[in-house]
């Protein structure tokens, strides 16, 4: 099928803000909005936007499909398709741009340092866990770094999603010296972190769902 | 000029590791075309093999590893790769990779194919992933420098050392010199030279193309690893871990064809084995609507379908629209690992002096002509972490190598040239979207699962024309930020000289081992051929020598399953 796509452009040598282009592409229903954007690429080389494993396990290529943050190449077009519109792509919101569809990820690396990102393992960790506990950790940490939640949130800015992900994996690690403590490291009120918690797995491409019994645990 | 001790170009798993064996030891620095969590180690779903039962032992898991190798491995490499894996996934553990556990709270194990004992460490499905985060964690614990998104263009040598590499930055747009004592590629593997293939856009051999411009020698070229499940159409992953759960293969007539294949090991026999069973099937007219074949786990249950492979679900439901654990999905093979590589050391070492690799870019050689599900993430982190501690030994002690200046402008000026002045080139109707399609339907259909003499002498001659035409394309100029079109003619550029190796790699070897198979020569041949190809960049192209095999515990024999 022919699909019209809205690409949003900037270039940071001749433009003041970004403007819209638009592309004609073939793709197959099936094929994903990266399929789309390759396609694109393919009529104007100089075309930017980041993309990698086209799996959706690297976080590469997260934009704004239909005034929506998502991954592209998790996003088929047939559903990005709506009767007759063309499919809007635009970089992510609360993202500096710095050119096309691509924008600067360096705040937000950054911001995971603040909250300890990294494993403090206890002297007397014997090294078991029990098979239920190893569960427990393993969904949060299929966190990809992409970006979408940072872009999807309102209140981002302060509270910086993703590293609150890693924060709540480690706070319920038992090889982790903090552990719960972590929790009141935040400085975040836990109203917050339990609203946080109930919204992430609609906002997150990975749908990561944290359970907010550790929540209860880190304020008593 | 930015200076380094120890430069690790590449942000995967072996880099990773490589980095934080240096840490505290010696000044590192980690380049990487991507940022280092979206490298593709993080693709990796299955598992890393290492002998952590007390019925398991290092041998067995050493002489499966010789044998899946169909005896071209190197057994003094392969006898580290096995010894160094326990205590690396222990210290992994302690780094705080979320491993699956066992009922009694060990780190839980899985069978790969190949293997005589259930050898695999996993975290579900998505085993590269979470150590791949978990080690970026400890980078950034250690404050590892990294300079993300940019692009390694040249290894800079004089009178036979490394002394620095050319970079190109791509936000700014521009050229950088890095000076260095010791480089440590770790850059992965070129899928992207085929057509069909489980690799991402990024994976396009840079490292091994770079390193054999500057003089390294690549070995064992044309053994290239075909996945056997891989979404059909997409060519997407469909981890080993989905026939390690207990996932059968049918065809069209619906029969567990591996019965035919390999009745010992039905479908864990190794990959090359198991993607020539299914070849032949299709071929054979016995695929579904002649191009595919089934992949059943809806015996296996809702329950360990969303424990265990969850990842897979959630591909195949995307991609391919059916519910594993409900209707058996439609795969084919596709490219998935390079075997050949850069040729090191069990340390690490190159040939060229100063330069050292390890991961998929690096031939030890622990998978000879086929690797074993599960082996390559285990290398990634034994072989990336002996380079970090050999390069941490070294470096510290080792003088700043001079800098030849000749050597460093007549660089900077062919790269200038290239990246940043307008194109030299007349405008022709050619373009390098069509110049790489070309090259990889060639590589996916004539150098393929099964080879002749004849199609690859045609893909030979057919790869060199499309060099030629390489040379004639219009470059797409600069300077702007974040110019992929350039990256990606220089990306094709490094294909082109790979897959030109392979191909002639494949057409010298006259026998078949391995994933290499030639249906005109279908015996492995031990008395002609059980040495490694050396590949040797000249003037004229490339240049093949032959390597002895390190054969210490186990004699050749003959490899059934």
């Amino acid at each position: 099928m022919d699909v019209v796509l809205k690409i949003s452009r900037f270039d940071p040598g001749m433009d003041t803000a970004p403007r819209f282009q638009r592309f004609v592409v073939g793709v197959e229903p099936n094929q994903t909005v990266l399929d789309a954007l390759l396609c694109a690429w393919r009529q104007d080389i100089g075309l930017s936007f980041r993309r990698s494993c086209r799996s959706a396990i690297c976080g590469s290529c997260a934009v704004r499909i239909n005034g929506r943050p998502a991954l592209a190449c998790q996003t088929l077009m047939e559903k990005a398709v709506a009767e007759g519109e063309p499919v809007t792509i635009e970089p992510l919101p609360h993202f500096k741009l710095l050119k096309d569809l691509v924008v600067d990820l360096e705040p937000f690396f950054e911001s995971l340092k603040a909250v300890v990102p990294w494993l403090i393992l206890r002297e007397d960790y014997g090294g078991r866990m029990s098979p239920e506990v190893a569960r427990s950790l393993e969904h949060p940490a299929t966190c990809i770094l992409c970006g979408v939640c940072e872009a999807d949130s309102e209140t981002s800015e302060t509270l910086h999603p993703a590293g609150l992900v890693k924060a709540l994996r480690l706070a319920r690690d038992p090889r982790d010296a903090l552990g719960a403590h972590r929790i009141r490291l935040l400085q975040v009120p836990v109203e917050v972190l339990r609203l946080f918690v109930r919204e992430l797995p609609d906002k997150c491409p990975k749908g990561i769902e944290i359970t907010d019994d550790i929540l209860r645990r880190g304020v008593t | 000029m930015i200076m380094h001790e120890v430069l690790i170009v590449g942000g995967g798993l072996a880099g990773l590791m490589a980095a934080m064996n240096v840490s505290g030891k010696a000044d590192a620095a980690v380049l990487s075309k991507v940022y280092p969590t979206r490298s593709h180690s993080g693709a990796a779903q299955g598992g890393f093999n290492a002998v952590m039962g007390e019925d398991d032992s290092i041998e067995a898991h050493v002489f499966d590893t010789v044998k899946g190798s169909d005896y071209l491995g190197d057994q003094e490499a392969i006898e580290v790769l096995c010894s160094d894996g326990p205590r690396v996934i222990l210290d992994l553990e302690r780094m705080g990779v979320p491993w699956t556990r066992a009922e009694d709270g060990r780190i839980a194990q899985r069978s790969l194919g190949g293997a005589g004992f259930p050898r695999a460490c996993f975290a579900a499905d998505f085993s590269g992933h979470v150590v791949l985060h978990t080690l970026y964690e400890q980078a950034l614990k250690r404050g590892v420098k990294t300079y993300p998104e940019w692009h390694l263009l040249e290894i800079l040598v004089d009178k036979g050392r490394v002394f620095g590499a050319v970079i190109y930055d791509l936000a700014r747009a521009r050229l950088e010199v890095i000076r260095a004592k010791r480089i440590v590629l770790a850059t992965g593997g070129y899928g992207r030279a085929f057509l069909k293939t489980t690799n991402g856009h990024a994976n396009t051999g840079d490292g091994m193309a770079i390193a054999y411009r500057a003089g390294a020698v690549l070995s064992d070229m044309e053994f290239v690893q075909f996945h056997p499940t891989t979404l059909y159409g997409t060519n997407i992953l469909i981890s080993e871990a989905a026939r390690g759960e207990g996932g059968y293969l049918r065809n069209a007539l619906g029969e567990r064809f591996m019965a035919e294949y390999a009745p010992g090991k039905m479908e864990l026999a190794p990959r090359d084995v198991v993607a020539r069973a299914i070849f032949k099937e299709i071929k054979e007219g016995r695929g579904f609507e002649g191009h595919y074949v089934h992949l059943d786990l809806t015996h296996l249950g809702e329950r360990l379908v969303a424990e265990r492979l969850p990842q897979v679900r959630d591909l195949a439901i995307r991609y391919s629209g059916v519910d594993p654990a409900r209707v058996p999905m439609p795969i084919e093979p596709a490219q998935h690992y390079s075997m050949g590589g850069v040729r090191t050391d069990v340390w690490g070492m190159t040939g060229l002096e100063g330069l050292m690799a390890a991961g998929e870019v690096a031939n030890v050689s622990v998978h000879g002509a086929n690797r074993l599900g599960g082996n390559s993430l285990l290398e990634t982190v034994v072989f990336g972490a002996r380079a970090g501690r050999k390069a941490a030994e070294l470096a510290p002690g080792e003088p700043w190598p001079d800098v030849s200046s000749n050597t460093v402008k007549d660089a900077l000026d062919r790269w200038n040239r290239l990246c940043l002045a307008p194109s030299a080139h007349s405008r022709s109707d050619d373009d390098q979207f069509a110049v790489r399609r070309e090259m990889a339907t060639i590589m996916t259909n004539q150098v393929g699962v099964f080879r002749t003499g004849v199609e690859l002498e045609d893909a030979v001659a057919r790869l060199e024309g499309l060099r030629k035409r390489y040379r004639d394309l219009p470059v797409p100029v600069g300077p702007q930020p974040f110019n992929y079109g350039l990256m990606d003619y220089i990306e094709v550029g490094h294909l082109l000289d790979l897959s030109e190796i392979i191909a002639r790699g494949a057409l010298a070897r006259r026998e078949s081992r391995g994933a290499h198979y030639r249906l005109d020569f279908p015996q492995r041949d031990d008395r002609n051929w059980l040495h490694h190809t050396f590949a040797h960049t000249t003037d004229r192209g490339p240049e093949f020598s032959a390597g002895p095999v390190s054969i210490t515990r186990f004699q050749p024999q003959e490899r059934g399953y």
